[in-house]
């Protein structure tokens, strides 16, 4: 589904990622970790086109991503779903509005510009509210809705461009603990129920141990870790964490410390 | 890679927080002697105005042995007045009729007078594509700056000599004018918008169009509104006064009416256009309130 095989990734001529190997297949749940910084979502953007390939071979489903031309990229583009840390929805739009926007690409430019749906796409997009647990608020406006609650809008308007693949740059970081889990309950069942592949940039390290098959971790412009989160141990961590361009390093040892604190507590538990 | 680290000491800290910046000063220096030079050049003076309040007081008050000439109280023949209101009601017929015909031009030419659009329009950091958003962006400007800098009295005149008096020459005039100021302040609206949406559109494959409609106007609509009701409202003032140069309306009227000094109809007339202009805005905040 995604394949790099010695990629090198940047925005100039400088690369940001280099040598960069990578498989992903369909159905599977990958979480990227590191440092702020690091190219985490440098990683993401690309899959969407929208970082330069410098040196490598890039393929995501049959598109070779280093020779694209517009009609290509909007293809691509329509198959894979993005959800910001943001948001980016609309706000004067109502949920149903925002959630319809994600079905543009099926809907012929006539009937979108006037906003005249058919019965077959509010099905739809009722169904894809419901999933997130919605469907309720379908009529609201965007800026009355909590920030837990427009993550879940964005996920359904995700959804509803019936992607192949879903991204996410960081979709808890703004979010608080309760709305956090509960966003990624929604990722894990939308993983679940329509086998979409997901990629998430993560700063919660617990998070991606619970919810993901794979992780990712990206340090040194590169991928330093591949493996599974019973592989992810502390040594790799330390690979992950050890560089500190911006000074970060202490936050996510501190995290890390938390992660080691909690194993060492479940270990004695388990003793 | 080597961290890169700045310090700060707190004298530099209180330094760079206080309000007595030497560029602070010297805005407010410059702000000071350009207004004292303007004022000095152009001969304002309070005491002109003091000393001519008595004259002011003369031509209110008219002289009493010319029957009218006072504009208080205000000419109550039913019959003019009716005439007043009529021509009154063509003046706003005018401005409705120019302010589409604005927003037909001016909307999407702001659209090309947008660089955050154009980049939609025209993505990709290529010579090519960077040229023809250059050359776009600066022809929609320039266009927008000439409708905008002529006065409407000016295009009215322009318009009266090639379709005659009437309204419409007022109403191709307000329309030419508005386009432009309509243009220049819609695109401010159009750069001012949250990327976010048109990124999260962009990254669905959606079109140009559809991104326009879906993440753009909806951001927009109310700077729109705003603006277009705004525009209305000046047109309906400036269409008062076209008929100045025989461009229709109740300002044909009120020019005919200063000049005969019958001053008890001019003051009939600018009531009668206040009254309009109050319940037009009255209006617009109703609909405001309502879009917004």
């Amino acid at each position: 589904m995604i394949d790099l095989k010695s990629v090198h990734l940047g925005y100039s001529d400088t690369p940001i990622l280099k040598d960069i190997n990578l498989h992903i297949e369909k159905g599977e749940f990958v979480s990227i970790i590191g440092l702020s910084g690091a190219g985490k979502s440098t990683l993401l953007m690309s899959i969407i086109g929208n970082i330069r390939v410098l040196q490598g071979n890039y393929q995501v489903f049959d598109y070779d991503l280093c020779a694209m031309n517009k009609k290509a990229l909007r293809e691509l583009r329509s198959r894979i779903g993005f959800i910001f840390q943001s948001y980016n929805l609309v706000n004067r739009l109502s949920v149903l509005h925002n959630v319809m926007s994600g079905m543009l690409k099926n809907i012929p430019v006539g009937r979108s510009l006037i906003k005249l749906y058919s019965n077959e796409e509010h099905d739809k997009a009722y169904e894809y509210m419901q999933v997130v647990g919605i469907e309720q608020l379908a009529m609201k406006r965007c800026d009355e809705l909590s920030g837990g609650q427009r993550q879940r809008v964005a996920i359904a308007r995700a959804l509803a461009q019936e992607p192949d693949i879903l991204l996410a740059d960081e979709p808890v970081a703004a979010l608080d603990p309760k709305s956090a889990a509960r966003v990624m309950d929604v990722l894990l069942k939308v993983n679940e129920t329509y086998g979409v592949t997901v990629i998430a940039n993560l700063h919660h390290l617990d998070f991606a141990r619970d919810y993901c098959n794979r992780i990712l971790g990206v340090s040194s412009q590169t991928i330093s870790f591949n493996g599974s989160p019973d592989q992810l141990f502390d040594h790799d961590m330390e690979a992950i964490y050890k560089n500190d361009p911006v000074g970060m390093a202490s936050i996510n040892i501190a995290t890390v410390d938390n992660v080691k604190t909690r194993e060492n507590n479940n270990m004695k538990k388990a003793a | 890679m080597t961290p890169v680290t700045i310090q700060i000491t707190p004298d530099q800290l209180k330094k760079s927080a206080s309000p007595f910046q030497w560029h602070t000063i010297l805005i407010l220096c410059l702000l000071v002697f350009t207004y004292s030079v303007s004022w000095y050049d152009t001969g304002m003076s309070v005491g002109s105005l003091i000393d001519g309040m008595g004259y002011m007081n003369s031509y209110i008050v008219g002289n009493p042995d010319i029957e009218g000439s006072s504009f208080f109280p205000p000419s109550l023949i039913v019959s003019d007045i009716g005439l007043y209101i009529k021509a009154m009601f063509e003046t706003v017929e005018m401005a409705v009729v120019a302010l589409f015909l604005s927003i037909a031009v001016g909307f999407p030419l702001s659209f090309l007078a947008s660089r955050n659009i154009l980049k939609i329009l025209i993505p990709g950091r290529t010579v090519l594509a960077v040229v023809v958003r250059r050359v776009l962006y600066g022809c929609a400007t320039l266009m927008a700056n000439v409708f905008r800098s002529i006065n409407e009295i000016v295009w009215a005149l322009l318009f009266v000599s090639a379709v005659g008096l009437g309204p419409m020459a007022g109403i191709l005039a307000l329309a030419i004018h508005t386009a432009g100021v309509l243009c220049k302040l819609l695109s401010e609206g159009n750069e001012a918008i949250d990327p976010g949406p048109v990124e999260a559109l962009t990254a669905t494959g959606a079109s140009f169009p559809k991104i326009i409609v879906y993440a753009v106007l909806p951001q927009t609509m109310p700077h729109f509104i705003s603006m277009v009701l705004y525009r209305f409202e000046s047109d309906v003032r400036s269409a008062s006064i076209l008929g100045f140069v025989g461009a229709g309306g109740v300002g044909f009227y009120l020019f005919d009416k200063v000049r005969a000094f019958e001053n008890g109809d001019v003051t009939t007339i600018i009531i009668i256009i206040v009254i309009t202009v109050w319940l037009i805005d009255r209006l617009s905040a109703i609909i405001r309130k309502n879009f917004i």
